[in-house]
């Protein structure tokens, strides 16, 4: 009885806290977001990712971010992958996209644009976006990585209004599909 | 079999309970909070302009390599605080955020506020004598009471271009930030 009682109640705080999907956490495709972060009475769980996370989050009216560890197909993302972003980021007034590490690292080729960045990109005549992330070379938007093992993408929306229900509805997010392995 | 049943759902049900306590009492208990790592930077009572986040190196306070951020941190206990200056024509924000790293207050330039950051930080006690004086405020002037005395103001600011950082920086370097001392002159003028 002790030890499911331990594996229960810690087992499932790492899980509400790293995960978060079926807590505080908000999910779109691969990505996932903690909306009330930025929210002046966060909810139970989302103070406690606030304290595990303890970084600079952004406030309700500043915008959302959004991070992906695993591509649309739910296979974790890798560096020795590269991936293709596609589709359409909700509206904003701009928004960021960075390769991180689990440590939070930025894993961008030194040298390079540490962050791609929605202002600076080819777009499609419908304004939809195509963003190759990855180490080897690729067309169009690249951004360029190094490094290997695990990576995260972590997609900030400034001045949104994602969640706000001021949105067509049901959030678009783009899809992220892994193109081929080294 | 029942028996053993029940002893997993009582493990269940304890776990369950442990789990509640763990979330409940984990802000209180962390040692590395955000307010230690503010506390850190030296900023009290003006602003200091973080350093860019670059490829490879840590980034603890989980900051975009993209924009300048500026941090100062205020005591409310002193006096009202000011938050005062000029940033560039381009997308900024900020943010009050309180001891525990939850936000209480942010906005963004698009809410009217054009170029101009004019900001007033009242505790409930200060908003109370600031009602009672009934002094015009000033138009562009926030007003934002916080619910605590130990905070600190973040301001974020987004260069369009990474060509643009250096200048960007030093516009938010000029930002003033600090407590107005209610015995020199009336805590509304932060120019004063």
């Amino acid at each position: 009885m002790v030890t499911v009682a331990l594996g229960v109640g810690f087992g499932l705080s790492y899980y509400a806290l790293t995960d978060g999907r079926l807590f505080g956490a908000a999910v779109v495709g691969p990505w996932t977001a903690w909306p009330d972060v930025g929210s002046a009475t966060p909810n139970p769980y989302t103070r406690g990712h606030l304290t595990r996370t303890a970084a600079l989050q952004l406030g309700t009216s500043e915008g959302l971010q959004f991070t992906a560890t695993t591509d649309s197909d739910g296979q974790a993302l890798s560096l020795s992958c590269t991936y293709r972003i596609d589709g359409k980021t909700p509206l904003a007034t701009f928004w960021t996209l960075v390769a991180v590490n689990d440590a939070g690292v930025n894993l961008a080729r030194p040298g390079e644009d540490p962050a791609m960045r929605s202002s600076a990109l080819a777009r499609a005549d419908d304004g939809s976006i195509l963003i190759y992330v990855g180490k080897r070379l690729a067309p169009q938007n690249w951004l360029e990585l190094t490094g290997e093992g695990p990576f995260r993408l972590v997609l900030t929306l400034y001045d949104t209004a994602v969640f706000s229900g001021f949105g067509t509805g049901g959030e678009t997010m783009p899809t992220i599909q892994r193109e081929g392995c080294a | 079999m029942i028996r053993t049943l029940l002893w997993l759902l009582g493990g269940a049900i304890l776990g369950g309970i442990i789990h509640i306590v763990v979330i409940l009492t984990l802000p209180a208990l962390a040692e590395d909070t955000i307010w230690t790592r503010v506390t850190a930077l030296d900023a009290v009572n003006r602003i200091v302009v973080l350093p860019q986040v670059k490829p490879g190196e840590p980034n603890p306070l989980g900051l975009d390599p993209d924009l300048a951020y500026g941090v100062c941190q205020i005591d409310l206990k002193a006096g009202p605080a000011y938050l005062s200056g000029t940033l560039p024509d381009a997308f900024w924000s900020v943010a009050l955020f309180n001891q525990r790293g939850i936000i209480t207050y942010s906005t963004t330039n698009r809410d009217g506020i054009g170029q101009t950051l004019e900001m007033g930080i009242f505790n409930a006690d200060q908003t109370r004598l600031l009602a009672q004086q009934q002094l015009e405020i000033a138009e562009g002037l926030l007003v934002v009471e916080s619910d605590t005395d130990d905070i600190f103001a973040l301001v974020r600011l987004a260069p369009p271009h990474q060509a643009m950082r250096a200048r960007f920086e030093a516009e938010l370097a000029k930002v003033k930030c600090g407590i107005k001392d209610l015995g020199a002159a009336t805590p509304l003028d932060p120019t004063r």
